[in-house]
């Protein structure tokens, strides 16, 4: 297996994903993610799936949990680097990954997460109504300070 | 050479990343398009994945034909359960196994012709192919 990188950067936490992981390998990699969310109170968390060619349900559904996860741990999901062949695939076998945004690459991840990030603050919080998972769990980090 | 076989042990997903790998190499040589190759290394993935899923093991073989009429056939094959109800298995989001149920019902539509033979306690067989346009 390729080593995964984990890389925090601001408030994001950039995943990138090695190709031809075994199952085992992929709910490692759910859990790692998951962790680090905890670890370094991340909001957003970028899977970044450049090196995959192949992607079938079972990872469709790992992509999906993983999403589900992360919401309930207040941080949310994004995916960059989707390959045109993946995706070609991905749709006609009918993962359609309902509610999953996709950013183009690091930079527009980098904007969607200052974005997110200044909208989220509790001030801000009546005009961006759409955030109130994320402006929630702003609410915690200032609890525990 | 008009055609070429190749027969592959299916035990664990090792054996079916492998499988998958090869099939989108052989699929790019005869000349399939990325999107295309792809769609068949899926195909042998969801296929491998219920041999491993269902049966003790069984094998992948993959076949190029490369006469007047290009494409690749994909068979599936193991001793396993069988299928008691094809029809459902065939539709989207039936799973026995809690997956998504997209396995057969998808491969399907990733290929031009889909084959299930199965018979309890016999076993299963899948064909899959996929012709070059």
């Amino acid at each position: 297996m390729e080593t995964t990188t984990i890389h925090k950067l601001e408030n994001l936490l950039l995943v990138s994903v090695p190709r031809d992981l075994m199952d085992t390998e992929v709910l490692q990699l759910r859990r790692q993610v998951l962790q680090e969310i905890r670890r370094c109170q991340s909001q957003l968390v970028l899977l970044d799936f450049s090196q995959v060619d192949i992607c079938d349900s079972f990872f469709g559904r790992f992509i999906q949990s993983m999403a589900k996860m992360a919401e309930l741990m207040g941080a949310e999901v994004i995916v960059s680097g989707l390959q045109d062949a993946v995706v070609e695939t991905m749709v006609e076998l009918g993962m359609t990954l309902p509610n999953l945004q996709a950013v183009l690459d690091l930079d527009e991840a980098l904007a969607f997460s200052r974005d997110n990030h200044r909208a989220a603050r509790p001030s801000e919080q009546a005009e961006t109504g759409q955030l109130e998972n994320v402006a929630w769990a702003d609410d915690l980090d200032l609890g525990a300070l | 050479m008009t055609s070429q076989t190749e027969i592959m042990q299916v035990h664990n997903m090792m054996d079916v990343a492998r499988a998958r790998r090869r099939g989108l190499e052989m699929a790019c040589n005869l000349g399939f398009e990325l999107p295309d190759a792809t769609k068949i290394a899926v195909v042998i993935s969801e296929l491998g994945r219920n041999i491993t899923l269902y049966t003790s093991g069984g094998t992948i073989t993959i076949v190029t034909e490369d006469g007047p009429k290009k494409g690749i056939k994909i068979i599936a094959q193991d001793r396993g359960p069988g299928i008691p109800d094809v029809k459902s298995a065939l539709t989207d989001g039936y799973s026995t196994s809690g997956g998504l149920g997209l396995g057969l019902s998808g491969s399907k539509r990733l290929v031009d012709e889909f084959d299930i033979w199965s018979v309890v306690n016999v076993g299963t067989t899948v064909t899959a192919i996929k012709w070059l346009r």
